[in-house]
């Protein structure tokens, strides 16, 4: 009774007294009783597949929003970890339960290879660089089809449940995980420091920050959650193949970034959340589903138009507001902060 | 008053209700902004047309109409689109049979969405032997899965040989050359490094001299460099491996530069209607593999020719096929008088099936089984604006291959 009490007086106190935590509660218990409420395998597919994405662009989001390292390669983590757990699932016959991890880890060595190989290089010339690093796996792939599968890559792979609601259940509680980790990461000193290496990195190290350590450990905790979502992609959809590695996921993975606004981990989530079942609802019809791509390049510019700093930002600043006084986030139509009591009506501070 | 309309209301929804018990569908699974799923449903669209005209299918004495099911897998750019697809079909559409399919490693994952269903799946555009060997592997798994167009890429290779041996006789016989030399021309794309290496080793056994490999890219539009070298090399044959528009380049500049060497092959831009203008009428004498022509391969292909390129104004290609699959499936549902796979599936093993494309029937992987005049493909060639069919000789209706005057 005592636990059900305070429990109850934490989420009236930390959560019901913002509307963005109250509605990301609202999305998680949403998402944990789909199935109960509406088990159609194909909208649990969706779910499934946009819950993997999620985590794949929480993990771009914690290293090119926060760090500020724009990596225009993302792919090459996501199809490292989907390869990795594939191959090592396939010709040990390890289950998939071990090998997801395996494919992180695998994943995870390439993110410290790659952070230290870009660690003098800033800006668009870093962008660049990793740009090359997934089409380099390709070529890699390409040369070795015996081992790698070559163009069709890696196939009849194991799932990790075998029903569609607990394949379900897999993704959204990895998801949940790693986007709750991401954030607190991104929430803790760690994440200043962050923060501080993406403003100024001169600056930082000029404060005694040893920024190379802080941005290999980001690449290695970026690529680790893509490498689980690359392994636990390649076992639902029982394919590892060479599109895991693709230029065009590679950039996919930037739009859900901006779309959703940089550096908040939740913007991209929620980024993904809208524009793949979209993307997937416009497939469906008939009339003009093969012109989805079209019609979702014009929903994304028209919200960069309009929502520069993304779509979460926007509706958070609209729906919240920051105190002048004590910086803390009140409900946007309280008349004074819910913690020091200053006035918020006439001085409507909206932190950029 | 108000009894009639119940009435009325009541009878509406049962007509409704019988109507949607009275169709069997099929699921036409391809990327449909692209030509090969145009064909994908362009194909089914003829199969339906002729099936519902004729009173439909004939289902344990009753008639049931074809209903189709557009499904676009956009899998030419996403894996997972394409899955979603093949989910959205089978447990929203309640699709009865699933056609169609084109990238190879996205056939891969639609196969195992389609098996986790226990749902016929007819494979008409992925050439990749793998799918057909995961039958073999695990058969009470994969057995609803069977290959309707093209042949796996192995038997497809055997094609290729088949043609270049019976150009390679035709050269030995007008040139007098015990050894006609032979140049390999492959994009740079990794569907044709295992083809090149094949051939390198097979070519020597069939009495042929590779005089070099060039390897331009898919999409180069001068390839004057890499024929000046072929004709240096005294090469007698092009043999082709072009999917990209490097097959026009290649076939205008071959006609500018009136090479003696002729060029056969794979030259998707070939198969085209659109290659004579493209090639400025440069064309002549470009030969590749291709699946339909008006000629005899089997009775139903020049009628179906025929009325896909009035229907369509342009000719079908390979995965117009889906015709072919509808027409088995139709064959086998009348014979099991079922559409309960499980019933089905010792049917279509059994079943030797006419169709426009191919004279059918299925290996235990569910392939198709080769043979020369059945299953193997034609060869075609461009001779003065026209399209030609020459290849397997026997089959009605196939003229002579031309070479250019020396």
């Amino acid at each position: 009774m005592y636990f059900l009490r305070r429990g109850w007086a934490e989420l009236k106190n930390e959560v019901f007294v913002l509307p963005s935590r109250t509605a990301v509660l609202a999305w998680a218990l949403a998402l944990l009783v789909l199935p109960y409420v509406y088990g159609d395998p194909y909208v649990l597919r969706i779910v499934t597949l946009t819950c993997l994405f999620a985590m794949f662009a929480a993990s771009w989001d914690l290293l090119a929003g926060y760090t500020g390292q724009v990596n225009f390669g993302h792919a090459l983590f996501f199809g490292a970890g989907a390869y990795a757990s594939a191959l090592v699932s396939l010709k040990f016959g390890v289950t998939p339960w071990v090998t997801v991890w395996i494919g992180a880890l695998v994943a995870t060595g390439f993110g410290v290879v790659v952070g230290y190989l870009c660690l003098r290089l800033r800006g668009s010339y870093l962008s660049l660089a990793t740009l090359a690093f997934p089409l380099i796996a390709l070529g890699l792939l390409f040369a070795f089809p015996d081992f790698s599968g070559g163009e069709l890559g890696v196939s009849g792979l194991r799932r990790l449940a075998t029903t569609v609601t607990a394949n379900y259940y897999v993704a959204v509680l990895a998801m949940l995980a790693v986007v709750f980790g991401l954030w607190l990461i991104a929430d803790s000193k760690f994440g200043l420091v962050l923060h501080a290496i993406r403003d100024d990195e001169v600056a930082a190290r000029a404060s005694g920050i040893n920024t190379p350590r802080y941005k290999l450990t980001v690449f290695a905790v970026s690529a680790f959650a893509a490498g689980l979502a690359g392994a636990l992609f390649a076992h639902y959809i029982r394919v590892a193949g060479p599109s895991t590695l693709e230029t065009a996921l590679s950039f996919q993975v930037v739009i859900w970034g901006i779309f959703g606004g940089v550096a908040t981990i939740y913007g991209p989530v929620a980024a993904v959340f809208i524009l793949y079942p979209l993307t997937e609802w416009l497939g469906s019809f008939k009339a003009f589903g093969e012109l989805r791509l079209l019609i979702f390049a014009v929903i994304v510019l028209l919200v960069l138009l309009f929502m520069p700093r993304g779509l979460s930002p926007w509706v958070r600043d609209r729906i919240e507001t920051a105190c002048p006084r004590c910086k803390q986030r009140n409900r946007a139509w309280r008349s004074a902060c819910r913690l020091c009591g200053a006035a918020l009506q006439s001085l409507r501070y909206r932190p950029r | 008053m108000m009894r009639s309309f119940l009435m009325a209301v009541a009878l509406l929804a049962a007509a409704t209700t019988a109507q949607g018990q009275g169709t069997v569908k099929f699921a036409i699974l391809g990327p449909m902004a692209f030509v090969q799923g145009e064909n994908h449903w362009a194909g089914a669209e003829m199969a339906r047309d002729e099936i519902n005209k004729a009173g439909g299918i004939a289902v344990g004495g009753r008639k049931m109409q074809v209903e189709l099911i557009r499904a676009d897998t956009n899998e030419v750019q996403s894996v997972p689109d394409a899955t979603n697809a093949t989910e959205r079909v089978i447990s929203r559409d309640k699709a009865d049979f699933l056609i169609g399919g084109f990238r190879s490693e996205a056939v891969l994952a639609m196969q195992e969405i389609a098996m986790d269903s226990k749902k016929i799946f007819l494979g008409a555009g992925a050439a990749d032997a793998r799918l057909g060997e995961n039958v073999e592997k695990n058969y009470d798994r994969y057995k609803y899965w069977f290959r309707v167009t093209p042949t796996k890429s192995p038997d497809l290779f055997r094609s290729l040989v088949a043609i270049l041996g019976s150009i390679g006789d035709q050269m030995r016989q007008s040139l007098k050359k015990d050894q006609p030399k032979v140049a390999i021309v492959a994009e740079k794309t990794v569907w044709t490094e295992p083809i090149m290496k094949a051939l390198q080793a097979t070519l020597p056994k069939m009495k042929m001299e590779v005089v070099g490999t060039w390897q331009p890219s898919a999409v180069a539009t001068d390839v004057t460099a890499e024929l000046s070298a072929i004709e240096r090399a005294g090469a007698d044959i092009v043999f082709t491996l072009l999917s990209g528009p490097v097959g026009i380049s290649l076939g205008r500049q071959m006609g500018e530069r009136n090479m003696k060497a002729v060029a056969f092959g794979i030259n998707v831009e070939g198969q085209k209607d659109e290659f004579w203008a493209a090639t400025a009428g440069k064309g002549n004498f470009v030969s590749t593999l291709d699946t339909y022509s008006e000629v005899e391969m089997t009775p139903k292909t020049i009628p179906f020719v025929r009325a896909f390129k009035e229907r369509y104004k342009k000719a079908p290609t390979y995965t117009a096929a889906t015709y072919d699959a509808i027409m088995v499936l139709k064959a086998a549902i009348e014979q099991a008088g079922t559409t309960d796979a499980d019933k089905l599936v010792p049917v279509l093993e059994k079943m030797e099936h006419v169709g426009t494309a191919a004279t059918a029937s299925w290996d235990k992987r569910h392939d198709l089984i080769w043979e020369v005049g059945k299953t193997a493909g034609i060869g075609v060639q461009w001779q003065d604006g026209k399209k030609v069919p020459f290849w397997p000789p026997q089959v009605k209706g196939m003229q002579p291959f031309k070479m250019p005057a020396r």
